[in-house]
C-alpha cells in the first residue's frame, strides 16, 4: 500500500514465521529459550502478573480526556459487578500512543484501551481492527442504535469495534464579556460577519482568536471548522471520491479553507506567535478574557471552564460560519475518542461486558455530560450542554465527521499539523502545503 | 594563569566569571521563583521575586505527582543496576584486558559496538522479550535492561583502566597460590576503586535520568521512575506553571542534593571518565 | 571448553603450582573467559539479539502491530531518499550536532580557563556550571520550554526586555527553533565539557608556563603554544562525547517541540519515533534507526582512529 514493491513483496508471512526465520539465523545463541518463547507466546497477551485470585482484574489505558467519565463509570460498575475491578491509567495522547502501540505490537495490550474513531491515526479503530487486535462488539444491543452517519467511525466491514459515548463539534469557544466590550452584539452567521466581529475585537485591543499552534492537534481545528462549508456543503460525497482517487486536497475547497485560515492570520486576528503558544495558553487567554475566542472542539469546554474559575458562565460556543450564504454553512461533528477491548485479552468476556455496560443509555448520558458531548443516543435523561445548543440545528443534515476519520493512513493528519505550522510561520505556500497532504494521502 | 598573583586582572576575570554565572543561573532563578508564586503573581509579574512566597505549589505537586513512590522506584532500580554493572562489568573487563587471545579482543570490540547502537533499533524486539519473560512493569525488568544497555560503556571504562595497571599485582598473588577469582576480588578489584567511582557516578546519573525506556516499560504500571512521573505530571497540569515548576524542583532535588554532597567525586568522575 | 586453551603468548613463565589449579588450567595468567560470560549473556540478551532482530524489521513493511508483514528488500531505504521529512531530519541532526560540538566546547573551554585561574570563587563556580549536567534532560527541556515562551514579559524575552532588547518566538519560529534547542542542550552540557577541559588544564605543568613567561610570551601566546597542544586529549574526548550525544539527541526535542514547528526541529531520533508510533510504519522506522546507527558508528570510528594515530605519533 505504501511504498514501491519488490520481488519479495508478495511473499506475505506471519510474524511467527518471521521469528522462526530469525531463530534460524541463530542470532543470540546465548538466549535460545528466550527466542522460542518469543515465537510461541505471541497470543497470550493477558495482563502480565495479574495475580491469581478469583476476582477479575481488568486494565484500562486511556487518554487524559477520558479520565472524568471513566472514573465515574468505573465506580458505578463496581456496584453492578463487585467481582470485577478495573484499574485505569490516563496520560497525554503522545504518551498513550507510544505505550499502547508498543504493547499492541508486543501482544501485551491492556484488556481495554483508548481507540480513536474511524481511520487516519495509528491508534484508530480501522488500523487496529485491521490488525485483528480489537474484539468484535457487534453482538451488543447498543450497537444497533448507532446513527448511520456515524457508522464509519465505529465499524469496519459492518462489524463494530469501538465504543464512544457521542459526538462533539468544532466551533468557536468565546468569551461573552470580551465580545460585549468590543461591541459585537449578534453572533456572526456568515464569513463576512465573522471577519467584522474579529475586526471589532481587534480594535478593542485584544486578539480576536487565540491560537495555540505549538500543540500540534490544535493546528487542524480551524481548517476542520471551515472545510465542511468549503468542501462538503458543495460535495457531500467528497470523501468517497477522494478515496477513489477522483478528488484531491489541492483541487478542492481545501484550498479555499486554507486561504481563509491565512486571511485570519494576515489580518492579525490571531495572538502573536501562535507557533510558540500552547493549547493551555490558548485556553487561559480566552477563559480569562485576554482574547475573544478559540476555535476548538467542544470536548475541551470543561478545560476552558476550569481555567475561567469563577467566570465560567461567560463562556459559550457558536458555529464558525465558513460561507457567505448562511444556508451553506456546514459544521464538523465527530464521534469523540472511544475505547475498545483487546482481542487478545485473557478476560475478553469481562472486558466486553464492561463495554456493554457503557452502552446503556444511563452510561452514555453520564459520559456525554462529563465531556459536554452530544449523547450517541438520547432519552429523557440525556442532557445537552447549553453551549453546544446552537449546533443542534446543523447536526441532522449539515454536519460532517472530522476529516481524518476517513483518511486512509496515519500520515495525513500529522502532515496537516506540520504544514499549518509552516504556513503560519510564512515558510511555505498553500500550494506546497496541499501538495504535501496529497502525497501523504497517496502513501 | 594559575601562578599569577591575585592582581587587578584576576579581579576583573573574577567579575566576568561571576557575571557569567549569574546569567547562567537565570533559568534556575525563573524555576525557583515561579514555583513559589500563585497563578495571579505569575501572570502579573513573571520575573519578579515572589511576594509573598507560597508553598502551596509544593504540597500540591508532592501529592499529585506521586513523587514518594517514584523516588523509591528510581532508587531501587538505580542501586540494583549499579551493583550488577560493577559486578558483571569489572569481571568481564578483567578478562578482556588480560586475555591475549583473539577471543578477548573480539569480545572487546563486540562490547564497544553497543556504545554506538541506538537503543531504538532493538526497542520492539526487546520489549517483546521483556514481556515474554514476565518482567514488564517490574523493577527487575528495568534492572536487567540498564545492566545490559550500560555494560558496553562500563566494560570500556574498566578495560581501559585495567590495561594501565601493572600485571605484577595479580601475578604476585597467584604465585602465592591464589586462584584468579581470589586474585581478582582481593587484589585487583580494590585497585579499581577510582574507576569504580567513575562507573558508579556516570551510570547513576544516566539511569536516574533516563526517560524513554521507563516511559515505555513502566508507563501505567505503578512503578514509574521520577522522570516518567514528572512527564505525566507536567502533561496534566501544564497550564499551571507554578505547580509544574514546583514538581520540577521536587523531581530534580534528590539528585542535585546528592551532587552537592558529593560534588568533588562527581566532577572527578565525569572529568576522568573517558581517559581510560 | 570453559578455559582458553592457549597459554598466554607473552609467557611470563610462572609455574602454575597451587591448590586451586582449576582456575588456572593451562598455566595461563590470563583469567578464564568465564569471567566475561555473565556480562556477555546479559549484553547479548538486552542489546545484541534485539538489535539484530530490529535490523531485520528494516527490510519489512511491518506496521508495528498485527500479524502480517512482507519483506520489501531495500524499499524502506530507497523511500528515505524521496522522503523530505527524513532527509530534512538528517540535515537538522547534522546542523544540531555541529552547533553543539562547536559552541558547547567553545563555551566549555572558556569556562574551564576562567575557573582554572586563581579566582576566589572558582570552587563555587565549578559547581554552578556543572550542576545542570546531573539533572534529567526531560526536566531541563520543560524548564526551557517556559524560558523560551514568546510572551514579551516572561522568560528569556522578559530578561531581554530588561536590557531593552526585543523578544523572539524562540521555539515557534522555524528558522530559530533548532538553534534554540541547541542553546538549551549547550546550557545543560557546557559544564560537562568544562570539567573535562579542566582535567586537561590541571595536567599542564606550571613550569612550562613559567619558562614561556621568562621567554617573554604573553598570555595568548602561552595559551596557543603551551596550553592548547596539551589540551588535545581533553578536546578529543569532548568532541567525541558531544558528537555522539548530538547525533542521538531525543529527549530534549521530544519534550520541547516534538519536531515542530512544521519539520523544523525533526531529528533522526524523532523521525524514527514518529514513523514507529505515530505513522504506524515500524519497518521504515527501523530503517531510519539503522541509518542513525551507521552515522554514529562512522563518526566514532573516524574519531577513534584519529585518536589512535595521534597516540602513536606521541
Amino acid at each position: 500500500m505504501s511504498r514501491e514493491s519488490d520481488w519479495l513483496r508478495e511473499a506475505r508471512i506471519s510474524r511467527a514465521q518471521f521469528f522462526r526465520m530469525m531463530g534460524g539465523l541463530a542470532v543470540a545463541a546465548a538466549a535460545p529459550a528466550a527466542l522460542s518463547a518469543c515465537s510461541t507466546q505471541q497470543n497470550t497477551g493477558a495482563t502480565a502478573g495479574a495475580g491469581g485470585d478469583a476476582a477479575t482484574a481488568l486494565k484500562f489505558i486511556g487518554v487524559a480526556d477520558q479520565k472524568a467519565p471513566m472514573d465515574e463509570l468505573v465506580a458505578a460498575y463496581r456496584k453492578v459487578k463487585p467481582g470485577v475491578t478495573i484499574t485505569t491509567s490516563f496520560a497525554p495522547t503522545d504518551q498513550v500512543q507510544t505505550s499502547v502501540r508498543t504493547q499492541l505490537g508486543a501482544g501485551n495490550a491492556p484488556d481495554l484501551h483508548v481507540v480513536y474513531p474511524g481511520n487516519g491515526s495509528a491508534m484508530s479503530m480501522t488500523q487496529i481492527a485491521q490488525a485483528g487486535l480489537l474484539a468484535d462488539l457487534s453482538a451488543q444491543a447498543w450497537t444497533t442504535t448507532i446513527p448511520s452517519g456515524f457508522k464509519p467511525a465505529f465499524q469496519l466491514d459492518g462489524k463494530t469495534y469501538m465504543f464512544s459515548a457521542g459526538s462533539s463539534v468544532i466551533g468557536a469557544i468565546y468569551n461573552k464579556k470580551v465580545f460585549e466590550e468590543a461591541g459585537v452584539g449578534e453572533l456572526p452567521t456568515t464569513w463576512s460577519e465573522f471577519l467584522a466581529a474579529c475586526e471589532k475585537i481587534k480594535k478593542s485591543g485584544k486578539p480576536p482568536i487565540a491560537l495555540g499552534a505549538q500543540t500540534p492537534w490544535v493546528t487542524q481545528l480551524i481548517t476542520y471548522a471551515l472545510v465542511p462549508s468549503t468542501v462538503y456543503a458543495k460535495d457531500p460525497a467528497f470523501d468517497d471520491k477522494q478515496l477513489a482517487g477522483q478528488a484531491t486536497f489541492a483541487g478542492s475547497g481545501w484550498r479555499q479553507a486554507m486561504e481563509m485560515y491565512l486571511e485570519l492570520h494576515k489580518r492579525g486576528y490571531f495572538n502573536d506567535n501562535p507557533n510558540g503558544t500552547t493549547f493551555e495558553q490558548q485556553t487561559s487567554m480566552v477563559a480569562t478574557g485576554k482574547a475573544g475566542m478559540a476555535i476548538q472542539v467542544s470536548a475541551v469546554l470543561p478545560d476552558f471552564r476550569k481555567a475561567a474559575a469563577g467566570d465560567a458562565a461567560d463562556l459559550s460556543m457558536f458555529p464558525v460560519p465558513g460561507a457567505d450564504d448562511a444556508a451553506q454553512v456546514w459544521i464538523p461533528a465527530g464521534v469523540v475518542v472511544g475505547l475498545g477491548a483487546s482481542a487478545k485479552s485473557g478476560n475478553l468476556a469481562e472486558a466486553t461486558a464492561f463495554i456493554d455496560f457503557l452502552g446503556r443509555q444511563e452510561s452514555i448520558n453520564a459520559w456525554a455530560k462529563a465531556i459536554a458531548a452530544i449523547p450517541l443516543t438520547q432519552d429523557s435523561g440525556s442532557t445537552i450542554d447549553p453551549a453546544v445548543e446552537s449546533f443542534l440545528p446543523f447536526t441532522k443534515d449539515r454536519a460532517v465527521p472530522f476529516m481524518d476519520q476517513r483518511w486512509p493512513n496515519a500520515e495525513v493528519q500529522p502532515t496537516h499539523f506540520a504544514v499549518i505550522q509552516e504556513l503560519l510561520a510564512g515558510k511555505s505556500t498553500i500550494d506546497e502545503a496541499l501538495k504535501k497532504m496529497d502525497e501523504a494521502y497517496q502513501k | 594563569m594559575s601562578h599569577v598573583r591575585y592582581g587587578r586582572r584576576t579581579f576583573l576575570l573574577e567579575l566576568v566569571m561571576i557575571a557569567a554565572a549569574v546569567a547562567f543561573m537565570f533559568p534556575v532563578y525563573a524555576l525557583i521563583t515561579l514555583s513559589l508564586k500563585d497563578p495571579g503573581q505569575i501572570a502579573e509579574s513573571p520575573l519578579s521575586l515572589p511576594a509573598p512566597p507560597t508553598a502551596r505549589n509544593f504540597t500540591a505537586a508532592w501529592s499529585s505527582a506521586a513523587l514518594g513512590p517514584s523516588l523509591v522506584n528510581s532508587t531501587v532500580i538505580t542501586v540494583a543496576s549499579l551493583v550488577a554493572l560493577v559486578a558483571l562489568g569489572s569481571f568481564a573487563a578483567y578478562f578482556l584486558a588480560r586475555a591475549r587471545t583473539r577471543l578477548g579482543y573480539g569480545l572487546y570490540i563486540l562490547f564497544l559496538l553497543g556504545i554506538v547502537l541506538p537503543f531504538q533499533l532493538g526497542m520492539i524486539p526487546l520489549y517483546q522479550l521483556v514481556n515474554n519473560l514476565g518482567l514488564l512493569g517490574t523493577h527487575a525488568g528495568m534492572i536487567v535492561f540498564y545492566t545490559g544497555i550500560q555494560l558496553p560503556f562500563t566494560v570500556f571504562l574498566y578495560t581501559g583502566f585495567i590495561r594501565a595497571l601493572p600485571r605484577e599485582y595479580a601475578s604476585a598473588a597467584q604465585i602465592d597460590g591464589a586462584s584468579h577469582l581470589v586474585a581478582f576480588t582481593r587484589v585487583v578489584f580494590p585497585l579499581l576503586r577510582p574507576i569504580t567511582g567513575t562507573v558508579l557516578i556516570l551510570n547513576a546519573v544516566f539511569i536516574w535520568n533516563d526517560f524513554f525506556t521507563p516511559l515505555l516499560y513502566l508507563g501505567g504500571s505503578g512503578f514509574e521512575t521520577v522522570p516518567v512521573s514528572i512527564f505525566a505530571f507536567v502533561g496534566q497540569y501544564v497550564s499551571d506553571y507554578g505547580l509544574v515548576f514546583a514538581g520540577l524542583v521536587l523531581g530534580a532535588l534528590p539528585i542535585v542534593v546528592v551532587f552537592l554532597l558529593l560534588q568533588r567525586y562527581v566532577i572527578k568522575g565525569f572529568s576522568s571518565g573517558l581517559k581510560g | 571448553m570453559s578455559v582458553t586453551t592457549r597459554p598466554a603468548a607473552a609467557a611470563e613463565a610462572v609455574p602454575a603450582a597451587g591448590p586451586r589449579r582449576r582456575w588456572r588450567r593451562g598455566g595461563a595468567l590470563s583469567p578464564p573467559w568465564l569471567f566475561a560470560a555473565p556480562a556477555l549473556f546479559v549484553y547479548a540478551v538486552v542489546v545484541l539479539y534485539p538489535s539484530i532482530a530490529g535490523v531485520l524489521y528494516a527490510f519489512t513493511d511491518w506496521s508495528g502491530i498485527g500479524g502480517e508483514m512482507s519483506f520489501v528488500g531495500l524499499a524502506n531505504f530507497r523511500a528515505m531518499l524521496d522522503d523530505e521529512q527524513a532527509l530534512g531530519s538528517i540535515a537538522n541532526t547534522l546542523l544540531l550536532t555541529v552547533a553543539i560540538l562547536v559552541v558547547q566546547n567553545g563555551v566549555g573551554l572558556l569556562l574551564a580557563l576562567g575557573v582554572h585561574a586563581r579566582i576566589k570563587s572558582k570552587a563555587l563556580l565549578r559547581v554552578i556550571f556543572f550542576a545542570p549536567v546531573v539533572v534529567s534532560p526531560v526536566m531541563i527541556a520543560f524548564l526551557w520550554k517556559y524560558i523560551y515562551n514568546p510572551a514579551p514579559d516572561a522568560g528569556l524575552n522578559g530578561l531581554l526586555a530588561v536590557f531593552g532588547l526585543p523578544g523572539r518566538d524562540w521555539l515557534g519560529d522555524p528558522s530559530l527553533a533548532l538553534w534554540s534547542i541547541a542553546g538549551m542542550v549547550i546550557w545543560q552540557n557546557a559544564g560537562y565539557s568544562m570539567v573535562i577541559f579542566l582535567a586537561g588544564l590541571e595536567g599542564v605543568p606550571a613550569e612550562l608556563h613559567e619558562a614561556a613567561m621568562i621567554d617573554g610570551a604573553g598570555p595568548f601566546q602561552r595559551f596557543r603554544y603551551v596550553t592548547w597542544p596539551l589540551l588535545a586529549p581533553a578536546l578529543t574526548i569532548n568532541l567525541m562525547l558531544s558528537t555522539i550525544g548530538g547525533l542521538k539527541l531525543f529527549d530534549q526535542v521530544f519534550a520541547a517541540t516534538n519536531g515542530g514547528p512544521g519539520y523544523a526541529t525533526e531529528t533522526l531520533s524523532t523521525v524514527l519515533y514518529k514513523q514507529a508510533f505515530v505513522y504506524g510504519d515500524f519497518g521504515y522506522s527501523t530503517a531510519v534507526a539503522l541509518v542513525l546507527a551507521l552515522f554514529v558508528a562512522a563518526v566514532s570510528f573516524v574519531q577513534i582512529s584519529y585518536l589512535r594515530s595521534r597516540e602513536v605519533a606521541q
